[in-house]
């Protein structure tokens, strides 16, 4: 599902280089839900954002689903990204001015789905993570285990292949992080999705397939899953 | 969920602000449109007020000098010249200095013939013609100073010594075009000056201000004057004759810098309230980075994301453009209704202001314009940013 090879990633921050990733190579296979842990600054997030298709390599080769990455531009990506990439972010990043159904909905406008279809679909998504009464509520009206739960239905309504997350229970109290946690274990079983993972929180160790380690930008545990 | 969906959700983020940019673009097209008439206007009055047949005869060294009396006989005979009348400035005075209008004495026996597009009850210019010192005022000088038919007044002369008690006997309607005039009897400035002068003001020695003509078809007007113009030339008095509309403009010729003036100061409003809402986009552009980067992660490629950028400032331009036509429409035709009463003379010109369709078109266009000029950049600058310097900066 997910080759990772000889991948490194440089920074510019002024005069000086951050080594984010260097010669980093990795394997998952599809349906796996694998963690990407280590200290801040070690380069998780980078390694996330190059499998997501958010982001480039200097150096090394990213191939996803059979699709070598350095042979989109941007455009391509973006569109890469919409159909088999699902985003999870620490902070929700819900649009607040639209209700949690609208939001679950939002990646189907980019697909030639008609409008009753984008919303039963999205109606679908939302029933999937156990916020069907809440369709109507705004955002704020959400708690945020409640808004995570939008969001990861947000990520997985266009039925992607591959489900990735920054730190998706860095903003919870503990009962909605291991709420969050089970829904992504639940979805990556029922549903086959491959799951990606960043994040900091112990606890995740118990509904993973498998924890790869970084340090300083370099994998030092776990490179094939 | 809809694209236009979206816009709209993201216009009524900030209620307030969007309901004082939306305003304030209003204003200013309301402001535009009016700017945009005033040309217009005064093409409109020039035209309303003035006849296609009616041609003026003054002195060729200017208004101030006096023509011959003897002049109106030899013009009478002129072929085409339906009819003659002429003009005498009184300079009258009501009461004080600062109740100067325009009063002139003039023949009534041709009021009828020279005017009859002013409307004028035939009852009034009948009297006007029988009553020694009969008076016709304008609608709104009659409002302007509560005047009544049948009152007397007296006007205390600056042009010539003496001071002359009228009769009101009727009225010039205010759809005349001129509302504010007085007319009075030469004849009887002539008596009443005749001891002064020692000769009558009407008669083989007098004079006369300016002389109006009417031609019986607009077809002869060019060569009654061409013939005016060559009959007293090299004569004691040599003349210049034009028609209605050219005499009149000559007179506000003096306005038309400033309506340059007040042309470029509409477009300068323009130009501010672009700034205004290119700011106000700007920001809140600004403020939803967030979620632009996080459209962007999910798959929205620059285009729609600078299309519902862009969109949101349109709308906003259109929404202001027709509100503000709309209000100039109404306003301005209102303004323009109360104009055409008597008691519209405090209005002004402003009461001339007549807004086209194709005026209200405009302002609409440039509110559009407004709107894609203001949201141009901050939606460029939006649509073109970087997913993933957004994600860590922001995040």
């Amino acid at each position: 599902m997910i080759d990772v090879r000889d991948v490194s990633r440089v920074y510019r921050r002024g005069v000086d280089q951050v080594h984010a990733l260097e010669h980093v190579t990795l394997h998952i296979p599809a349906g796996r839900f694998v963690a990407l842990m280590g200290p801040s600054g070690s380069g998780k997030s980078t390694l996330l954002n190059l499998l997501a298709g958010l982001d480039r390599p200097d150096t090394g080769e990213v191939v996803v689903a059979g699709q070598a990455l350095a042979g989109l531009d941007e455009d391509g990506l973006a569109a890469w990204r919409a159909r088999h990439v699902g985003l999870v972010f620490q902070f929700y990043n819900l649009l607040p001015v639209l209700t949690a159904v609208e939001n679950v909905e939002l990646p189907l406008l980019l697909t030639g789905l008609g409008r009753s279809e984008r919303r039963r679909r999205a109606e679908i998504a939302l029933a999937a993570v156990g916020l069907a009464e809440r369709a109507d509520h705004r955002p704020q009206q959400l708690s945020g285990g409640e808004q995570q739960r939008v969001a990861i239905a947000r990520a997985i309504v266009t039925d992607p292949d591959l489900l990735v997350a920054d730190e998706p229970t860095g903003d919870l109290d503990a009962r909605s992080a291991v709420e969050i946690l089970t829904l992504l274990r639940e979805l990556n079983r029922a549903f086959e999705k491959t799951v990606v993972m960043v994040t900091h929180d112990p606890r995740a160790e118990r509904f993973v397939d498998q924890v790869m380690r970084l340090d300083k930008g370099v994998l030092v545990d776990g490179g094939s899953a | 969920m809809t694209y236009p969906r979206l816009i709209l959700r993201n216009l009524w983020r900030h209620p307030l602000r969007t309901v004082l940019t939306t305003l304030s673009i209003a204003l200013s097209i309301f402001l535009v449109c009016a700017v945009l008439t005033l040309p217009g206007a005064l093409e409109a009055v020039f035209a309303h007020w003035s006849s296609d047949v009616r041609i003026t005869v003054h002195h060729k060294a200017g208004l101030t000098y006096w023509l011959p009396y003897a002049f109106l006989a030899k013009m009478r005979n002129l072929p085409h010249v339906a009819a003659v009348n002429h003009y005498s400035w009184f300079g009258g005075v009501y009461d004080e200095p600062k109740n100067m209008f325009p009063n002139f004495a003039v023949d009534p026996e041709t009021v009828a013939q020279m005017w009859p597009d002013y409307g004028i009850d035939p009852a009034a210019l009948e009297r006007f013609r029988k009553i020694r010192n009969a008076a016709l005022v304008g609608e709104q000088t009659m409002a302007k100073f509560g005047w009544r038919i049948g009152q007397e007044i007296t006007l205390k002369g600056t042009v010539f010594p003496v001071d002359l008690t009228l009769r009101i006997v009727g009225v010039i309607p205010a759809a005349s075009g001129n509302p504010v005039v007085l007319w009075f009897n030469y004849r009887y400035l002539s008596e009443a000056m005749e001891p002064r002068f020692g000769t009558a003001l009407a008669g083989p020695t007098g004079v006369v201000g300016m002389i109006w003509l009417r031609a019986d078809s607009p077809a002869h007007v060019g060569e009654i004057m061409r013939t005016v113009d060559a009959l007293f030339r090299n004569s004691e008095a040599e003349v210049a004759a034009e028609t209605e509309k050219s005499f009149i403009q000559s007179f506000t010729s003096t306005f038309e810098g400033l309506i340059r003036v007040v042309l470029a100061v509409g477009f300068l409003v323009v130009l501010a309230v672009v700034l205004i809402a290119a700011n106000t986009s700007a920001m809140g552009v600004r403020e939803r980075l967030p979620e632009i980067a996080v459209l962007k992660s999910l798959g929205f490629r620059r285009r729609p994301i600078l299309a519902v950028l862009l969109a949101e400032s349109t709308l906003q331009g259109l929404v202001g453009g027709v509100l503000g036509s709309a209000a100039a429409w109404v306003i301005l035709g209102a303004l323009n209704r109360a104009g055409r009463t008597a008691g519209g003379a405090f209005l002004g010109p402003l009461g001339s202001f007549h807004m086209s369709a194709g005026v209200a078109a405009e302002g609409v266009a440039v509110a559009l314009v407004v709107g894609v000029v203001a949201g141009a950049v901050p939606a460029w600058n939006g649509a073109r940013l970087n997913v993933v310097d957004a994600l860590r900066r922001l995040f």
